[in-house]
């Protein structure tokens, strides 16, 4: 079974041209204009790159602001450097709720 | 298997305070299932409806979390293996879709006599050669570095 974000988050470190993104990011923000410069792609394609990095949890971009620039999350890729570490995290917490769940619905049992 | 496949293992061992035909049921049943499972506590929703369980072998294991802000899908599929109510499950999740190679889970409950059950849960997780070096010379290497530089800041 996959940990839900963590399989999202390796899905978009997988390209290489958003792992170059990231690693231009880790210098400081950048509008699309800039972070399309070194590549030979257009700017819809680094658009949807960051739509992907986004959604991953890996970058933050601007709301408001007209350019938008874009900047790097820190948990979701450290999260991603200790995947397996991660992965053991997803069960434990898992199991803890499950404990909790067991707990109250034999509660709810020895009242009726 | 060839050479070029390697596995990375997680045990996880619970005992339970709760008779193992109960716990069973918390692993088969939806309406248990989305109580506990996954990362509800992180902003992802999990209804019933989202969670498909034909608890027989070669039957279809799928949950979609429901991301609360964005509305972003996430699905986790895999097949039953074995079935062995109320002791084993083991649950296949191919490579296809997925970040891995493939991974199985098996579930062991071990009942303890008194009430209790002993959960055991074990992921194991396949990897290529081709994802460690990878790792080693590119992602895990990139992704360190840069959770190095914002670790510094």
């Amino acid at each position: 079974m996959t940990v839900d974000q963590l399989s999202t988050t390796f899905a978009a470190l997988a390209d290489p041209t958003r792992r170059a993104i990231l690693a231009r990011l880790a210098e400081g923000e950048a509008t699309v204009n800039q972070l399309a410069e070194p590549f030979p792609i257009t700017l819809q394609a680094v658009s949807k790159h960051l739509k992907v990095l986004e959604r991953a949890g890996l970058i933050a971009r601007a709301r408001n602001a007209q350019l938008r620039p874009s900047r790097l999350q820190g948990e979701a890729l450290k999260d991603a450097a200790d995947w397996l570490a991660e992965y053991r995290r997803f069960w434990e917490e898992s199991f803890d709720r499950l404990e909790e769940h067991l707990r109250e619905i034999q509660k709810g049992r020895k009242n009726d | 298997m060839t050479e070029a496949a390697t596995a990375q293992e997680i045990t996880i061992t619970r005992v339970l305070e709760a008779p193992r035909e109960l716990v069973w049921k918390a692993w088969t049943e939806p309406e248990h299932l989305v109580r506990w499972w996954g990362t509800g506590a992180r902003g992802w929703t999990l209804p019933p409806s989202a969670v498909t369980m034909e608890v027989t072998p070669g039957g279809t294991f799928r949950v979609t979390l429901t991301n609360d802000e964005d509305g972003t899908e996430m699905t986790t599929e895999g097949v039953y293996r074995e079935v062995v109510e109320p002791e084993r499950l083991v649950i296949d999740e191919p490579a296809e879709g997925a970040w891995h190679e493939g991974a199985v889970t098996e579930l062991a409950l071990n009942d303890l006599g008194d009430g209790r059950t002993e959960m055991v849960v074990k992921t194991t997780i396949q990897t290529t050669d081709e994802m460690r070096r990878n790792a080693e010379t590119g992602m895990a290497g990139s992704v360190d570095r840069l959770a190095e530089i914002l670790e510094s800041r």
